[in-house]
């Protein structure tokens, strides 16, 4: 009983004091980056600036994406209907398409109600058109079953209808979202490309930094190690150092995304508006936002583990920290 | 408390440091260490804070034979010693509180008591003043004293001294040499290396005496000289 209480006294301690000695890594590290501020600053934007580029690419891709792209809209066609189609024939057609299993869903818009949304749209009014006659013909939509091959079904399917007699032409008018979504799929390779590229740069710097830094404190190691302290405790002010150059990196970054967002949203703003839209560029989330600064600091950390045991080894075995 | 057991050390470049070197230190007493520079006394200490393997022989600190101890449990050695540098060895970009602090930061103590236990250092060294100093505003004995506040700060069971005397005046070396004997009347096992014979035989305690590497005398205080 009494050495089980001891033991758990024991193991509280050595928990306790490996708190303290990271609570006495933490602040020092901070010390060391405030000590040096202009050489902090200078790491902090090369960080920043790598990390800069695959933020803005992906927020690029993340505001396409609000862009309406459902898959299946992407083989969706026009049909429309020669002049002496009516509404009878314009039934017979649209029941013989949903008969086929390659169509999902047709639709019709009568000449009148094609009148009625045109007018809306351009903002005549019904006086200002003085037509007895409607010159607009019976137009079918024909949204094709989505999936693999959706292209070709689609391309045949117009075929199929030109063939007709009835049909004018057909507009497979969704051809574009499906390109855009391609440029969008092209979009997300490139950005995971560029993540693991300027990820490993954000190592390669923050190693560099670190490895120059433990250089110029191999002194402050040695004492240290003369002292008493163990590897892992002379190795943890680094480690931090590395978590706050990726993660006050990522903060540098994610300002100039802003401030890059900021400049852009007012030119878009008048661009939309000349099509009579709107809309607003859309920024980091707050997850995405913690997720992003939160990998800054891994990254750092990692690329710090690295320079500081490559040169932990190196001094050991030149004899500074211990036995020869 | 130390004992040699037939200890040789032979660098790589060839140099014999130490020979065949036998002798026991028990708990409690105080030992001067003299000798001409080059006589081995740097490398005995080395060997003590396992910075340095014995080519052959045993060393034995505080119960733990150093030869045959692994040197990834040479911190927990150290951390068990104290030992004063002729150089200081202190933090130029640390205050001397945060340089005293270190073992006891090492340690994982609480800071209240690590703040308790370095101004009860600082003071014992005379320097209760300059605690938010910095090192290098100091003078070389000042900057010493700084050095043997952190060598007892922890209170460790041992204390190794490599020429602590060698930047002080007479008059700092005897005061040093006098905190010594204070540390020694608490129990603490002292070992200092010194070539200034004056002031080690006004000390009257045990002296061992190195040459090239081998013990050529070891005189113990009241027998005739």
């Amino acid at each position: 009983m009494k050495a089980t209480s001891s033991l758990l006294r024991r193991v509280r301690q050595r928990i306790r004091g490996t708190l303290r000695r990271h609570s006495y890594s933490f602040f020092s590290s901070l010390g060391t980056l405030m000590s040096h501020r202009a050489g902090t600053l200078m790491t902090l934007l090369v960080i920043g600036i790598a990390m800069l580029l695959p933020q803005g690419l992906h927020l690029a891709l993340v505001n396409l994406e609000r862009v309406d792209l459902q898959e299946e809209q992407w083989g969706a066609m026009s049909v429309f209907m020669a002049p002496a189609a009516n509404a009878q024939s314009v039934n017979e057609l649209m029941d013989e398409l949903r008969a086929l299993e390659t169509v999902e869903r047709v639709a019709a818009l009568s000449p009148a109600e094609s009148m009625q949304e045109f007018l809306q749209q351009s903002g005549f009014s019904e006086s200002l058109m003085p037509l007895d006659d409607n010159p607009l013909p019976w137009v079918i939509t024909v949204v094709p079953v989505g999936g693999d091959g959706l292209e070709a079904r689609a391309q045949a399917l117009s075929e199929a209808l030109l063939g007709r007699s009835l049909v004018d032409a057909v507009e497979l008018d969704r051809q574009w979202l499906q390109r855009l979504g391609r440029f969008i799929e092209l979009g997300e390779a490139l950005v995971t490309t560029l993540v693991l590229l300027f990820a490993l740069a954000v190592m390669v710097v923050v190693a560099n930094t670190i490895r120059l830094d433990v250089a110029a404190r191999s002194e402050e190691i040695e004492v240290m190690s003369l002292v008493g302290a163990r590897p892992g405790f002379i190795r943890q002010p680094f480690l931090y150092s590395g978590f706050w150059y990726g993660l006050l990196g990522g903060v540098v970054a994610m300002i100039l995304v802003n401030l890059g967002l900021e400049y852009l949203d007012r030119p878009l703003a008048r661009l939309l508006e000349s099509y009579g839209q709107q809309g607003r560029l859309q920024g980091f989330s707050l997850r995405t936002t913690l997720t992003l600064l939160l990998a800054g600091g891994m990254l750092g950390l990692l690329g710090a583990w690295f320079a500081v045991q490559q040169y932990l080894r190196v001094m050991a075995e030149s004899g500074t920290l211990g036995r020869r | 408390m130390i004992h040699f057991d037939r200890v040789s050390k032979r660098y790589e470049g060839g140099k014999q440091a130490l020979a065949e070197l036998s002798f026991e230190i028990p708990q409690g007493q105080m030992v001067f260490l003299t000798g001409h520079s080059g006589a081995g006394k740097s490398t005995l200490l080395r060997l003590l804070l396992m910075l340095e393997t014995a080519t052959r022989g045993q060393v034995v600190l505080n119960g733990r034979n150093l030869s045959q101890t692994p040197a990834r449990l040479a911190p927990n050695v150290r951390q068990q010693t104290g030992m004063i540098f002729q150089d200081h060895k202190l933090l130029p970009d640390k205050t001397v509180f945060d340089n005293v602090a270190l073992p006891l930061m090492i340690a994982g103590l609480r800071y209240q008591d690590i703040a308790k236990k370095v101004r009860a250092a600082l003071k014992k060294v005379g320097l209760e003043d300059r605690e938010r100093s910095w090192p290098l505003a100091l003078s070389g004995g000042e900057q010493q004293r700084v050095g043997v506040a952190r060598a007892i700060v922890g209170m460790p069971p041992v204390l190794l001294a490599d020429e602590p005397t060698g930047n002080l005046d007479p008059t700092l070396s005897w005061e040093l040499f006098r905190l010594f004997r204070e540390l020694n009347a608490r129990g603490m096992t002292i070992l200092v290396a010194s070539h200034d014979l004056d002031l080690v035989r006004r000390m009257g305690q045990r002296v061992l005496v190195l040459s090239q590497g081998r013990l050529v005398d070891d005189l113990t205080p009241g027998a005739a000289q």
